[in-house]
């Protein structure tokens, strides 16, 4: 897991959009696994098959239950849809929330909500996940169960998470930090308080 | 299939738009089914005049503004017996909005002794028998509640009840008849006859009679089937142009408001396009959930006009006051073309929605929630 740090208007949201194909960059190149990703003439696919998104607001459908709006990133894949409603109950099982696959996001409340974009990101296996401010709409608790969730789905699929804060505790999780400032990258540190070799590849 | 599902939750989430996009869709349809029912009973009424009595061919004015407004001399009758390809030819009154309490009705002039009379069941009474008697079609006796031995005014003259008839053909059982010198006396046309069929002789064609007629007996229309008897008449075509230039206003009107009620749609969702788009939809799923959306409202507003226009049809038969002789018919041909102006109404107003949300820009879109 990385953490991106740094104050607002750095350019964590731009990068993180930029890694996962959502926008293009003006200038240079960005590498996902030798990909060029500003250079897909399909970026849909990559979206679809390589990266998952949570982002600070869940961005849930409202009128798709949490099963359906897992479902959403399957659907574009056009997988069946028994292994689709199969698979969505697995991820939300994963993140705690097996009960309430058929709930609509209404119902849920906020950290549930965040915990059901999370299965959403993982839907499809990516080989990355970027996280935009995860937690910049909970509160203190419901902001450390989702860092330890993400730690958990990092170690049980070996998911790669870049994910952009500033919640500080984001730092507790992380294997390596980058700071940003003004659209430049400052520094890249392991966190402070582990030996790097004790933490997860 | 994905589209059709995802589609159905959408409208199933803002149904009281979705219905009065398809009520706006509804009522262009309903106006179209309403007028394809009627020109299609109008159609089948005006097939049952030609062939009248099971003959093969009707004989109208030319230029007449519609069938019942045709004058031809009672003369011709005798002329076109003396045809070797004539077997035999009766002359018909048509007498409309005569009958006291039924408008509606239509009495036919004929000669007691023509083949058309001779065809007639009664269930009552006997057949005619002077020129102060009517009979009455075994439809429309009930809805003037008169049976044999009553009386009926008939432009303002007071017929005598002689017989009920069964034919089978819905335009005379809702109708009646009188004789001939009667009908030429109440409509003022001595002499005349409103239509003159024609039974052909065993070999001959109809186009070759009709071709012959043509030619001997200039200013007259020769009828051989439905369409070209409403066709013919001045209101039949008119019937036709409304129809055709209704289609069009509808599938304009029609497309437009899909089309705003869809852009609308697409403005207030774009954060969830730009999602879909993030999470691996390509710009043609997302341009198929907006098409199948628009398209599913406008099949339901073709439903919603299937049963509004049958029901219009109905009502606008009773204000034309031609309730009587013309049942709206509403085909499979009428409905299928009702479903296909649904269809090309939902594609025409979807195309452009579905290429903006297919356009929306994912980073630019979820930035400025």
């Amino acid at each position: 897991m990385v953490a991106l740090t740094g104050p607002s208007g750095a350019g964590k949201t731009t990068l993180l959009q930029l890694i996962g194909s959502l926008d293009r960059p003006t200038s240079g190149r960005i590498f996902v696994d030798q990909v060029s990703v500003g250079e897909l003439t399909r970026p849909a696919n990559f979206r679809r098959n390589a990266v998952g998104f949570v982002f600070q607001l869940h961005y849930l459908l409202p009128a798709l239950t949490a099963r359906q709006n897992v479902e959403l990133p399957m659907a574009a894949a056009h997988m069946h849809r028994r292994e689709r409603a199969e698979r969505a109950i697995e991820l939300l099982a994963d993140v705690g929330l097996a009960d309430r696959a058929e709930d609509l996001p209404s119902d849920l409340s906020g950290g549930e909500r965040q915990r059901v974009a999370i299965a959403r990101a993982l839907a499809n296996r990516p080989r990355l996940v970027l996280a935009d401010e995860p937690t910049g709409a909970l509160d203190s608790v419901a902001s450390h169960n989702v860092w330890e969730l993400l730690s958990q789905l990092r170690d049980r699929f070996g998911t790669t998470i870049i994910a952009a804060s500033h919640d500080t505790t984001l730092a507790e999780h992380a294997d390596r930090s980058l700071r940003m400032l003004d659209g430049r990258m400052l520094a890249t540190a392991p966190p402070p308080e582990l030996p790097i070799a004790q933490r997860s590849e | 299939m994905i589209a059709l599902a995802q589609a159905l939750t959408s409208i199933r989430h803002r149904p009281g738009r979705a219905f009065l996009t398809a009520l706006g869709t509804a009522l262009g349809i309903g106006t179209i089914v309403a007028l394809l029912a009627v020109s299609a009973g109008a159609t089948q009424t005006a097939g049952q005049f030609v062939h009248l009595g099971r003959s093969d061919l009707g004989l109208f004015q030319k230029d007449a503004a519609d069938p019942t407004t045709s004058v031809l001399p009672e003369s011709l009758i005798t002329r076109l017996r003396r045809q070797p390809w004539v077997a035999d030819a009766m002359g018909l009154q048509l007498l409309v909005n005569k009958v006291h309490g039924e408008p509606g009705a239509i009495v036919f002039g004929a000669k007691p002794d023509s083949f058309e009379l001779n065809r007639m069941v009664f269930t009552s009474g006997h057949a005619l028998t002077s020129p102060n008697q009517i009979v009455i079609g075994d439809e429309l006796a009930p809805q003037l509640h008169v049976g044999v031995g009553d009386t009926l005014e008939v432009g303002q003259r007071h017929m005598r009840v002689a017989g009920i008839y069964h034919l089978g053909v819905t335009e005379q059982d809702s109708g009646a008849f009188v004789p001939l010198s009667t009908a030429q006396a109440i409509s003022g046309h001595p002499g005349e006859v409103t239509s003159i069929v024609v039974k052909l002789g065993p070999g001959t064609r109809p186009s070759t009679a009709q071709r012959l007629i043509k030619q001997r007996f200039p200013g007259v229309l020769v009828i051989a089937d439905a369409d070209e008897a409403l066709r013919a008449g001045a209101n039949g075509q008119l019937i036709q142009n409304v129809t055709n230039v209704i289609v069009v206003l509808a599938l304009l009107i029609g497309a437009i408001g899909v089309m705003n009620t869809m852009l609308m749609s697409v403005v207030e969702r774009r954060s969830e396009f730009a999602l879909r788009s993030a999470v691996g939809w390509s710009g043609t799923q997302i341009a198929s959930l907006v098409l199948t959306e628009g398209l599913v409202v406008s099949i339901l507003g073709a439903a919603i006009g299937i049963v509004i226009g049958s029901i219009g049809a109905i009502l606008l038969v009773h204000a034309l006051g031609a309730a009587a002789f013309v049942s709206p018919d509403v085909t499979g041909w009428v409905l299928g073309r009702a479903l296909l102006i649904g269809i090309l109404i939902g594609v025409l107003g979807g195309i452009y929605p579905a290429w903006r949300a297919a356009h929306v820009s994912p980073a630019r879109a979820l930035a400025q929630q």
